[in-house]
Parts: structure tokens; C-alpha cells; sequence
């Protein structure tokens, strides 16, 4: 198994993701870090593993009120940033909570790791935040 | 000098974990550490006057608060309706301070 890239920050994504607007802040931090040229990990736990899920395919189902627009899923939005951050952002998905939830079948972009390999990423990170659990 | 940040998700008006972590950082600045408290999501609520008197005592103890521009504007709130003495501030100001090997983060 490949070793945990040394990191700047972890963002470990804990909570249920549209509970709060813990979606949208985990993907603006994402960005601001990586503009300011850091590297990154995201590891999700819990439902947060649904964010890649293959299935969600690239686009949300069209808004009846906004026809025309194209709103990409959170598994593209992922996936755009990882491309666009060669080498700089790491996206993790626990593989017991995806599993348990039938969310296997992830995004090509991330990685499955068990959950018992979460220290390893800790400790790979300069600083380590837990985003969604209060 | 180290920082303190720490970050409030969750409005802290209304949940109890929300307003013993104020209080966290309201003793940590009394007791003379540079420690910010950094508002998102719900929690830009706590920066309208008279909502948490603990972001007040927080305040006076020497400490900064600082409220997500983009949360606030979600909420239809300005910089006018917040705390006089709150500063808003970009996502960026927040990567900032993450990246900064004198600041110490706890998110919440």
C-alpha cells in the first residue's frame, strides 16, 4: 500500500454533509488552501462518503427553476479539484462507512483506505482539522 | 506570538457545546493568549449585538472575532448587523492563518 503523502493540512469531513452547510465550507476551505499553494488531504467518514460516490454522476438533476444551468455533483466538484491540483490534493474515503452505506463504488479520482489507517494520515499532516462534528 | 483559533461551525445560541466552546476561547484570551474566534455557517449568528453575551466577554478579554463573509451574506446579514468590534473576512483570511506554523487550530 502506498505510503500517506506528507500534507499541510488534513480535513477529515466527519459529519452528515447536508445537514449543515459543512459541503460547501469543506470545498471552500479545499480551495482557498490549495490557492494559497498547500497541499491538502480530505478524508471522509460517515455518510460525507457519499460526496464521491460514482453514481452521482457529473451533474445534480436539473432545477425547475433555473432549467438551463448546469449544477455539477460534489463527486465532480471533487473531481475538478483534484485534477486540478496535481499532486497536491488527496482525496480519502473510509472504506468501512462507504461500505456500509452501499456507497462503494467511489469516484477513480479517490482512495479507499480502512479506517484503521486514519492515524497514519494524522500523522502525516501538518495540522489536522475535524470538519462537522460539534 | 502563537495563535489560538478557533473555529465555530455550529450556531452557538443554540447548542450548548456551541457556547462552552465560546467560553473556551473567552478564558484562553483572559488569560492572555492571542486567540481568535472564527465564525461560519450558522455560527455568524453569534456576531449580531445581543445575541451571546460570551462573544462580548470574549471581546472585551482582548479577543478577535472573525465572521465568514460568504456565511454572512447567505444569511442576508452585512457588516453593519454584526458586532462593531467583528471583522469579516474571506475563506482566504481563514487558509491564512491554517498555514501559519504560529497558529494553533481546533475546529468545532
Amino acid at each position: 500500500m502506498a505510503p500517506v503523502p506528507r500534507t499541510d493540512v488534513l480535513l477529515a469531513v466527519f459529519g452528515g454533509p447536508h445537514r449543515t452547510d459543512l459541503v460547501s465550507t469543506t470545498f471552500r476551505l479545499a480551495h482557498a488552501l490549495l490557492d494559497r499553494g498547500a497541499t491538502l488531504q480530505v478524508w471522509t467518514c460517515g455518510d460525507a462518503t457519499g460526496l464521491t460516490r460514482r453514481s452521482l454522476g457529473d451533474s445534480k438533476p436539473r432545477n425547475v427553476v433555473d432549467w438551463t444551468r448546469d449544477h455539477p455533483s460534489t463527486a465532480a466538484v471533487a473531481r475538478g479539484l483534484i485534477a486540478d491540483h496535481p499532486g497536491r490534493l488527496h482525496w480519502y474515503v473510509c472504506r468501512f462507512c462507504s461500505d456500509e452505506r452501499g456507497m462503494g463504488d467511489q469516484i477513480p479520482e479517490v482512495r479507499r483506505r480502512p479506517p484503521f489507517t486514519f492515524h497514519e494520515h494524522t500523522q502525516a499532516a501538518g495540522k489536522a482539522l475535524t470538519l462537522g462534528v460539534c | 506570538m502563537t495563535e489560538l483559533l478557533l473555529v465555530q461551525s455550529d450556531d452557538p445560541a443554540h447548542s450548548p457545546g456551541g457556547e462552552r466552546f465560546v467560553e473556551d476561547a473567552l478564558h484562553l484570551a483572559a488569560a492572555g493568549h492571542h486567540t481568535s474566534l472564527f465564525l461560519v455557517d450558522n455560527a455568524v449568528f453569534a456576531a449580531l449585538p445581543g445575541a451571546l453575551p460570551r462573544v462580548d466577554e470574549f471581546l472585551g478579554a482582548g479577543g478577535h472575532v472573525l465572521v465568514d463573509a460568504f456565511s454572512a451574506q447567505q444569511r442576508s446579514l452585512t457588516p453593519d448587523d454584526l458586532l462593531a468590534r467583528a471583522r469579516t473576512v474571506e475563506m482566504d483570511d481563514l487558509a491564512a492563518r491554517l498555514l501559519d506554523p504560529q497558529t494553533k487550530v481546533v475546529w468545532h
